[in-house]
């Protein structure tokens, strides 16, 4: 029984995940495809691109989170950070690129002022350095990097300790911004080392939204990788898969060279910190504009796509659209399948993930749990290139692809991963006295687990499902590949609409993309709510 | 390419077949077809398009009982591998029944036998294809159908703008890329491997070809690398005043079309001779919209449905092949306001009602300047301008 209990886990997350790997990595060993590689025209151009997007973003986003912890303190700021986190990253650069485009919303607000009568020849989208997708990739990191420094200030003990050494700190007379600098920063960083490498593993290796918004000529490796592995021809292919290989060497190397490099940087931080006391003139209160422009972003954001998703016709200069339309909105309503099929997706691999889990933790002893994290970790650190590759020789050779089961399982591999580390803390620290009392009680184990445990557990439990939910929404590589064409997703209609002209269709695909885990999010969050607090 | 004796040969091997035979056998094939669902893989890069399809899907599902699944792809070349690797593992029931598809992917499928056929002459609607007017039916990128894929609709590159801002139409490159040295930024075409892109510097490759004759014929790297000075040459003249300086590029023909109705450029490009029209039609261009043809040619080919080895219904894709060829289908599609496809039939040999239907009337954003179609260079071309392109251009 404790043994059987373990199985979702170990079925529908750890064996597809080492199956695809299995199957993926000894393409390494294709020396021809290499070569091909190494001579493709644009691939140096691409490998500078992926390493300035992915290391400019990592290190922006990473400044902006702290300012914006400086500025607040870290209260409260988890459950903001949380509902940005539910932004699918594509509905992102969607908006960003409509808002900054020559005939974007920003353009037209300059024309009026400048007199322009055709769009300005701006390099915003697809501009040759990847700027506007740093941007894009930088909008959506730093709430993410928030999330994790507020959720680490939100443990009772950490903050404790932190107040007591900041009031120490002051009291040797060091201003605000001094104190957060010595004090605060050194302790936090080294605990969101798992988040940094999530996010500059997913800036080097994103290629929906470097579709949507990312440079063409050269375009980034992922994106020419991508290109590479859905093409006709096996040797054009074979040479996308050595790459996918190569992209993630390059991600290890590059996070090794980052440890490396605060290593070096630790001995003159010391230096810094031991220094003498400063006041500084930088308070808190300078600083919070930050977190306000982050929300008013996301605010401008949605509603150019909102806009854009109803223009009929729409010239330029004109600050609002000539003509209005529902059609885009309609065409959605109308073949609602790709919603459905993304929402049925979502629902079925969440709720998975979540009792899948449940199962493991009740069942497993802790010490265990290291054996579903680590491949966890490892899923949301390598490119997803990688893994939906192999997933994608492993269904054809079990002959699924186009099939529900292929997308189930495509989806369900970062889902359950996400869902594993994210319920793994609050499942763990419950507190055993509960059962305990429980038990005292004659409430049998079942009975305990339902009536007293579960529901003590529900916010955590709904969080990670909507969690779960937004990620499966949110997929784009696997789902691709192992869609076989057979079946749409929203993210794969909103790449595919990319490349064309339909705007309202494309920015009313971006909304709808949105509202799914916009709704997951606030259902969570209402049903979630404790009805009674035990004191 | 097919000499002319086994041109001749395969043709009346075509017409010996006695027509009571032919007709139970279609019979067989639409009985079989009934309740058959047809995942049609197609390009949909375009909203009337997609409505045309959805449109014969749902006639055919009426007449034929074959429901048929639009799986929206953005290049073909995809399907291609798919159905490979479908192929190589040995999946019996493929996820392609029908594909739209020519040049160089036709070309694959056919060398690597993944195509299911012969088919395509057999179908009842055939007979009205203009295989002697419209050779490129017969021959796809100087490629023999062999009758491996059905042919769909013409196609003929086409250069649209707003006569306001394009007083007279540049009808060569060279003067494309005069217009451009006057209105610098406004002009550019879509990256290769969009197929748009590719046939406009095909085009660039006739233009500039000192010997015709020889893109007719396969060629290989080093026939390319005597052609290939010239067609650079030619490019960056273009490139030196174009969009972006020539260092980027649109990712596809509909972004550029976006971008001329945003007015960010003056010179838009089809391979439908029609869409300008259609586009004006729409409200998407302004009325004062034109088309032009180059004074010497552009390039024009056929476009094809084919049927994969490995499909799952392949009676319900030859239904609906043969409702795509038949003349209400193709009426509809050839009419500027539902798509402006134009036809692969013979309008002269269809019965008098049905000729009817396809009527040409002049509309605002038709082409005023039309030139003859060029044949595609030998599809083994492609790959060599496609390398060759990405070497000069595509690192920015």
């Amino acid at each position: 029984m404790r043994r059987l209990a373990a199985l979702p886990l170990a079925g529908l997350f750890l064996l597809p995940l080492l199956l695809s790997l299995a199957l993926v990595l000894p393409g390494l060993t294709d020396a021809a495809a290499v070569r091909a590689l190494l001579v493709h025209p644009q691939f140096s151009g691409a490998l500078g691109l992926t390493l300035l997007t992915g290391l400019a973003s990592t290190a922006l986003s990473l400044i902006c989170a702290l300012v914006i912890i400086f500025a607040s303190g870290g209260a409260g700021l988890a459950r903001r950070a949380g509902l940005f986190l539910a932004l699918p990253h594509l509905s992102m650069a969607i908006g960003l690129a409509f808002l900054i485009m020559p005939a974007g919303l920003l353009a037209r607000l300059v024309a009026v002022f400048a007199g322009l009568m055709a769009p300005p020849q701006w390099l915003t989208t697809q501009d040759p350095w990847g700027v506007s997708l740093t941007a894009a990739l930088v909008l959506k990191e730093t709430p993410f990097l928030v999330w994790a420094f507020a959720s680490l200030l939100n443990r009772d003990d950490l903050r404790a300790a932190l107040q007591g050494q900041a009031a120490a700190a002051r009291s040797l007379g060091h201003g605000p911004a001094s104190t957060f600098l010595r004090i605060t920063l050194p302790q936090l960083l080294p605990q969101v080392k798992g988040p940094l490498i999530a996010v500059l593993a997913y800036g080097l290796s994103v290629v929906d939204m470097a579709l949507v918004i990312g440079p063409t000529q050269p375009p980034t490796l992922a994106q020419l990788l991508w290109t590479d592995i859905n093409d006709a021809d096996p040797a054009t292919a074979a040479r996308g898969a050595a790459g996918v290989l190569l992209l993630t060497v390059l991600a290890g190397v590059v996070i090794a060279a980052a440890a490396g490099m605060v290593h070096l940087v630790q001995p003159l931080w010391r230096r810094f910190c031991a220094g003498a006391p400063r006041v500084g003139a930088v308070r808190p209160q300078h600083a919070a504009w930050l977190w306000s422009a982050w929300s008013a972003l996301h605010v401008v954001l949605v509603l150019v796509m909102i806009l854009q998703s109803l223009a009929a016709r729409w010239p330029f200069p004109l600050f609002l659209p000539e003509a209005w339309t529902l059609k885009a909105w309609l065409q959605i309503a109308g073949d609602a399948r790709p919603l459905l099929t993304s929402f049925a997706l979502a629902v079925a691999t969440a709720a998975a993930a979540v009792l899948a889990c449940v199962a493991w933790f009740e069942t497993q002893p802790q010490k265990a749990d290291v054996i579903p994290a680590i491949p966890a970790i490892l899923t949301l650190c390598l490119p997803s290139l990688l893994w939906a590759l192999g997933q994608y020789r492993l269904f054809l050779a079990l002959g699924i692809t186009g099939t529900w089961a292929a997308l189930f399982f495509a989806h369900a591999l970062p889902v359950f991963a996400y869902a594993f580390l994210f319920l793994r803390g609050p499942y763990r620290a419950f507190d055993p006295r509960w059962q305990q009392a429980a038990a005292g009680l004659k409430a049998g184990r079942w009975r305990t687990l339902f009536q007293v445990k579960l529901p003590l557990l529900k916010a955590p439990l709904l969080a990670t499902a909507a969690v779960g939910f937004a990620v499966s929404v949110a997929q784009f590589v696997p789902a691709q590949l192992a869609a076989a064409g057979r079946h749409a997703t929203l993210p794969m209609e909103a790449v595919t609409l990319s490349a064309g002209g339909n705007r309202p269709l494309i920015a009313a695909y971006g909304l709808a993309l949105m509202a799914l885990p916009l709704m997951a999010f606030t259902l969570a969050g209402l049903l979630g709510r404790p009805r009674w607090r035990p004191s | 390419m097919l000499n002319r004796r086994q041109f001749l040969a395969a043709s009346a091997a075509g017409l010996f077949v006695p027509a009571s035979a032919l007709a139970a056998g279609w019979d067989a094939i639409e009985a079989a077809a009934k309740g058959q669902t047809v995942y049609f893989n197609a390009w949909a890069g375009s909203d009337t398009i997609n409505a045309y399809i959805k449109w014969a899907g749902d006639e055919v599902m009426a007449r034929h009982g074959v429901k048929v699944e639009h799986v929206k792809i953005t290049d073909t070349a995809e399907v291609v591998k798919r159905v490979r690797d479908e192929v190589v593992a040995g999946k019996k029931d493929g996820s392609v029944d029908l594909v739209w598809i020519n040049g160089e992917n036709f070309r694959t499928m056919k060398t690597e036998k993944l195509l299911f056929g012969p088919f395509s002459e057999q179908l009842p609607n055939y007979q009205y294809v203009d295989t002697a007017g419209k050779p490129t039916t017969r021959q796809d990128f100087a490629e023999s159908v062999d009758g491996l894929e059905s042919p769909w609709g013409m196609a003929q590159l086409t250069f649209f703008g707003d006569s306001t801002r394009v007083a007279s139409p540049p009808r060569s490159l060279m003067e494309l890329a005069a217009f451009a040295s006057k209105n610098p930024g406004r002009v550019t075409y879509p990256a290769p491997p969009d197929f748009h892109g590719t046939t406009f510097v095909k085009q660039a490759l006739v233009e500039s070809a000192a010997n015709a004759p020889a893109l007719a014929r396969p060629a290989d790297a080093a026939t390319f690398a005597q052609f290939e000075p010239a067609w650079a040459a030619l490019l960056d003249q273009l490139h030196a005043n174009a969009w972006r300086g020539g260092k980027q590029f649109p990712k596809s023909q509909a972004e550029v079309t976006q971008m001329l109705a945003d007015g960010e450029l003056h010179v838009g490009l089809t391979f439908n001779p029609n869409e300008p029209a259609n586009l004006v039609a729409a409200a998407t261009l302004p009325a004062s919209t034109y088309a032009w043809q180059f004074e010497k040619g552009t390039i024009g080919n056929t476009h094809f449905v084919a049927i994969p080895v490995n499909a799952r219904a392949k009676e319900g894709a030859q239904v609906f092949a043969n409702f795509l060829l038949s003349p209400e289908a193709q009426a509809r599609k050839n009419d500027i306001k539902v798509w402006g496809d134009p036809t692969v039939l013979a309008v002269e040999k269809l019965p008098e009602a049905e000729q009817a239907a396809f009527t040409g009337a002049a509309a605002p954003g038709s082409v005023t300047h039309p030139g003859p179609a060029l044949l595609e260079p030998h599809a083994s071309w492609v790959p060599q301008l496609e390398q060759a392109w990405l070497s000069r251009y595509g690192k920015g």
